[in-house]
């Protein structure tokens, strides 16, 4: 058990350090640190003061180590645009970042997996054949057009919900949170749908393949034969099996949504990290750009642990078999 | 031993394909009597799972039972067999790896099962759950275990004290040993047959292995290609077989006293049709040494409550 | 056994065929008129000439204020022809679509070809690249690489080469799934005796691998291509969605939405739908398309 979690650790590490490499060399050589920080009138000499005052001089492996060091500090450098520290201005985004993904995996987990059960249990079925089909057309709606129909009928034309920010926050700290007023939570809603629509459906058609399997297995079978009642069988046996597969993917899809809130906060003007970084894009803010990517990396090799531990601890055979070599 | 406890009455399963309409079982009849064993013999897909499956109401769509009718104990249940699995009918199937939910321990299964036949308190659920693991010869400290931590042989008995727990009066076994060691085949038939002669049980044994029926089963069928070929006590049916293929079947199963090196072994040549390249009359026809005219156009059904074979025709005095 | 699997896949195939070929037809459709915008158009919506600010705002199927002839789907804000800029803008569309998916495939399957049969660390190298890069979503690897481009790029030349940019941005981030097939289908040829045959005659390693494995994994490749077709022309529309695609000289269907939904609050719905509508036949058709295939041809497809 601590063996695989230490080799797991040690990959980890491993993929972290080639992101790294890549946010590096995105930092280095795409932009120019010197020209950022001078401006284009400066003199040659002073330039050259300013590369060797940098570092930039220095062989690369050793540049490299510097900026994973300082990265490990938290320190990205000034973001070209208003100078201010990269770190400061995605520590000030990330909670409306995570909040927004947090809640939206949150709505995609529960309604995936009971409408995945649901289509599995009435296969074939008037409705569950109607949820199927409208979940295609679901997969083929990009995330921002369903963000952009979303404020149309919600905000537009009922006036129910707001079309973008925050709403009003509350300061805990460092962490400013939409959770505690009403405006904060009715702002969440449908940014939280966008985001987390396609997982959803996601999360459903898997849940439902691996329920129709799980169900196929010999140990359904002896449940029914054994006289145990539909919900017995489908919600104590089928379930359990179903979501030790379902909950794996969904975990691994957090970073995903991560990621795609980039196209949902520029959709609603959500004021978090992907809004920052699409920014940054437009304006080719590199160090922006690299601090994000490292931010991102991280995430997910983060969340891809996390998913092995948790798959250790529900699986009960694999559990065991770290402890005494059998399979 | 003569009350009929479960009288299957001319059944048939069927599967709708693009190739038309499969019969996978077809005009199916048989009783079990209480207490006794039944074997179900026959190779591999002639239906002996089908047939299992069909009493406890489990055929998986697209197949279904399209006919005839299933009673126990004088109530007609294929209808609504969900009433009787488990306190009435259960089932253990092949393979006992694959048969437990590898999620839960195997106290919780028991439990769980039989609470759901039982008036009683979990208390006492759990008691009995301990003495069912006692005496399928299993620790009883082992409650808590879950299944992956046991071997195949243990599992299979977990399966049999959980089939056994709701108390059925029928339990299907479905090639039982089939997937154990050949160490541990014997000793799990035995304590099977064992528990169900304690409690009066009946047992539908399906198998492959004429040994088995030899040594285990009070009356035997013999299937081919989803039709009751051969049915009688299993003396009877081992020592005079009436039906070309039992014939076969019997002359190709090595003999116990013979030596292993000069029993040349009967073959039954060619192979038992497909669903859906099934021969007119007799099923056996294209591999039978007796064939007549008749065979190859009508269709024998069970003659003379022994086997489903026109030499029988009319020699019912001979029998 | 066999005949299961056939027997459900062909129900399914029976449902769906309808549905394939109403979106094959859909899909020519839409290509032909983007082709042809230059004849079906009823005006050049980029020629400056042809716009008149009086004409801004207009609801479909009303007046041109000067000419009296109908606006068919309204116009934007400019008074340019929306009928017209949809056409032109499905056509920049499907450019970037198209160019981006070859670029991805002849990636992809040069790759793959490669690990498949050199294998060793070019192999393991590549594969794990593939591994990295899989981990994130490929629309974010494509605004990375857009991002990166810009920075590489003279200021000046960042719109000119925008659709150039667009175009390798998607690339890129889609020729894992070409490259994962063909490593394996090459891994499983090359075994096979007509490639050792081949190089008995002599030929060397490239002309064996285009000659006669190539031809091979083209099927998995054909629907793999029709996928990333669907997945790419929703990355452009989204990257021109939110202002890194597309510039707004060459707008795109996406950047046509972009616009629309500035305004939505003042109830010019029509400038807004009709681009999205068709954006949304278009992918809608292409997956649907790209669904059938992959049903029909049945590759082990990961
Ligand atoms: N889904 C299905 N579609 C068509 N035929 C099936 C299906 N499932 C089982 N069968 C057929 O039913 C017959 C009986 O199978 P089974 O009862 O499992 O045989 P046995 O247990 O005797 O080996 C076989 O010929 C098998 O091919
Ligand atoms: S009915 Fe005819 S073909 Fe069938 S087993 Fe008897 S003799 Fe052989
Ligand atoms: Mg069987």
């Amino acid at each position: 058990m601590l063996i695989i979690i230490l080799r797991r650790l040690g990959q980890s590490i491993l993929v972290l350090f080639l992101v790294a490499l890549i946010s590096f060399l995105i930092f280095r050589f795409v932009g120019n640190p010197v020209d950022n920080l001078m401006g284009q009138e400066a003199t040659l000499l002073q330039r050259a003061a300013l590369e060797e005052a940098l570092g930039l001089n220095d062989p690369l492996y050793k540049q490299y180590f510097n900026f994973v060091w300082r990265a490990i500090h938290f320190d990205f450098g000034n973001s070209y645009r208003g100078a201010l520290p990269v770190a400061e201005l995605i520590a000030s985004r990330l909670p409306a970042t995570l909040e927004l993904a947090l809640t939206s995996a949150i709505f995609a987990l529960v309604f995936g997996v009971i409408t995945g059960i649901y289509t599995a249990i009435k296969r074939g079925g008037f409705i569950a054949n109607l949820i199927l089909s409208t979940s295609l057309i679901g997969v083929s709606l990009p995330t921002f057009l369903i963000g952009v129909l979303l404020i149309w009928l919600f905000a537009v034309e009922l006036r129910w919900l707001p079309s973008f920010g925050r709403g009003e926050v509350v300061t805990l700290g460092w962490w400013t949170t939409g959770f505690l007023t009403i405006s904060g939570l009715k702002s969440l809603i449908l940014p939280s749908i966008t985001l987390g629509l396609y997982q959803l459906t996601l999360i459903m058609r898997l849940t439902r393949s691996e329920m129709l399997e799980v169900l196929r297995q010999d140990y359904v079978r002896f449940a029914k034969a054994l006289g145990l009642s539909n919900k017995q069988v489908h919600f104590n046996h089928a379930l359990p099996n179903t979501l030790v597969p379902v909950i794996t993917i969904a975990g691994l899809q957090l970073g995903s949504i991560v990621a795609f809130a980039i196209i949902t906060e520029s959709v609603f003007q959500w004021p978090g990290v992907g809004l920052l970084f699409i920014n940054a894009v437009y304006f080719v803010d590199i160090p922006v750009m690299s601090a994000y990517l490292l931010l991102v990396g991280v995430l997910f090799v983060f969340i891809n642990l996390l998913v092995d531990l948790l798959y250790l601890a529900i699986d009960p055979r694999l559990r065991d078999s770290q402890l005494n070599g059998e399979r | 031993m003569s009350e009929n406890l479960l009288q299957i009455k001319n059944i048939s399963v069927t599967f709708k394909t693009r190739h038309g309409v499969l019969k996978a079982i077809d005009d199916l009849s048989l009783n079990v009597k209480k207490g006794e064993i039944l074997g179900l013999v026959g190779e591999s897909g002639a239906g002996k799972s089908m047939t299992g499956a069909a009493v406890l109401g489990l055929i998986d769509p697209p197949g279904r039972l399209s006919s005839g009718q299933i009673w126990y104990k004088g109530q007609r249940i294929d209808q609504a067999p969900e009433t009787i699995r488990g306190h009435e009918i259960s089932m253990i199937f092949q393979d006992p790896l694959v048969s437990l939910n590898p999620l839960r321990r195997i106290g919780d299964q028991l439990v769980e099962t039989i609470l759901t036949h039982m008036p009683i308190t979990k208390a006492e659920a759990v008691d009995r759950a301990r003495k069912g693991l006692e005496e399928v010869g299993i620790d009883p400290e082992r409650i808590n275990a879950y299944p992956h931590t046991f071997s195949g042989g243990m599992r299979q008995r977990v399966v049999i004290a959980l089939a056994l727990a709701p108390e059925p009066a029928l339990i299907i076994a479905d090639e039982p040993t089939t997937a154990l060691d050949v160490s541990v085949q014997a000793q799990i038939l035995d304590l099977l047959k064992q528990l169900c002669r304690e409690r009066g049980t009946s047992i539908i044994l399906v198998t492959h292995d004429m040994g088995v029926i030899a040594e285990t089963t009070d009356r035997v069928g013999v299937l081919y290609a989803g039709r009751l070929a051969e049915i009688g006590e299993t003396r009877d049916v081992l020592t005079n077989p009436k039906h070309p293929y039992t014939k076969g079947l019997v002359a190709s199963t090595p003999r116990i006293d013979a030596s292993s090196f000069d029993k040349t072994l009967y073959q039954i040549s060619g192979s038992m049709p497909k669903l859906d390249a099934m021969p007119n009359g007799c099923a056996f026809h294209p591999r039978c040494e007796f064939a007549l005219d008749k065979c190859r156009i009508d269709r024998p059904s069970i003659i003379a409550d022994r086997a489903a074979c026109w030499l029988l025709d009319g020699e019912e005095t001979l029998l | 056994m066999m005949n299961r699997f056939l027997d459900s896949d062909f129900f399914h195939d029976f449902l769906r065929a309808p549905v394939a070929l109403i979106s094959f037809c859909v899909v020519l459709i839409l290509v032909l008129s983007a082709v042809f915008a230059q004849f079906i158009a009823p005006t050049n919506p980029f020629d400056p000439a042809s716009l008149e600010l009086m004409n801004g705002f207009t609801p479909p199927l009303e007046a041109n204020m000067f000419t009296g002839e109908i606006f068919l789907l309204g116009t934007d804000d400019q008074g340019r022809d929306l009928f017209s800029a949809i056409l032109y803008g499905l056509r920049i569309s499907l450019f970037v679509g198209l160019m981006a998916v070859t670029l991805a495939m002849v990636l992809g399957v040069m790759l793959g070809l490669i690990a498949g049969y050199v294998g060793g660390w070019l192999d393991n190298l590549i594969m794990r690249l593939a591994d990295i890069q899989m981990t994130f979503p490929s629309i974010l690897i494509a605004m990375l690489i857009f991002g990166i481009a810009r920075g590489l790029l003279p200021p000046e030349l960042r719109y000119e080469m925008a659709i150039t940019v667009l175009i390798i941005s998607i690339g890129l981030s889609e020729w894992v799934p070409f490259a994962r097939t063909v490593r394996g289908s090459t891994m499983v040829e090359k075994e096979k005796e007509y490639v050792a045959a081949a190089r008995l005659i002599g030929l060397n390693r490239w002309q064996i691998m285009i000659r006669h494995i190539l031809p091979n994994v083209l099927g998995p490749v054909l629907v793999i291509a029709t996928i990333t077709f669907a997945l790419a022309i929703i990355a452009e529309a989204t990257l021109s969605f939110l202002g890194v695609g597309a510039p707004p000289t060459e707008p795109s269907l996406g950047t046509l939405i972009r616009v629309g939904q500035d305004y939505l609050f003042s109830g010019e719905w029509w400038i807004l739908l009709f681009p999205a509508v068709t954006l949304l036949a278009l992918a809608l058709a292409v997956n649907l398309l790209g669904d059938w295939l992959r049903d029909t041809l049945n590759p082990r497809l990961k």
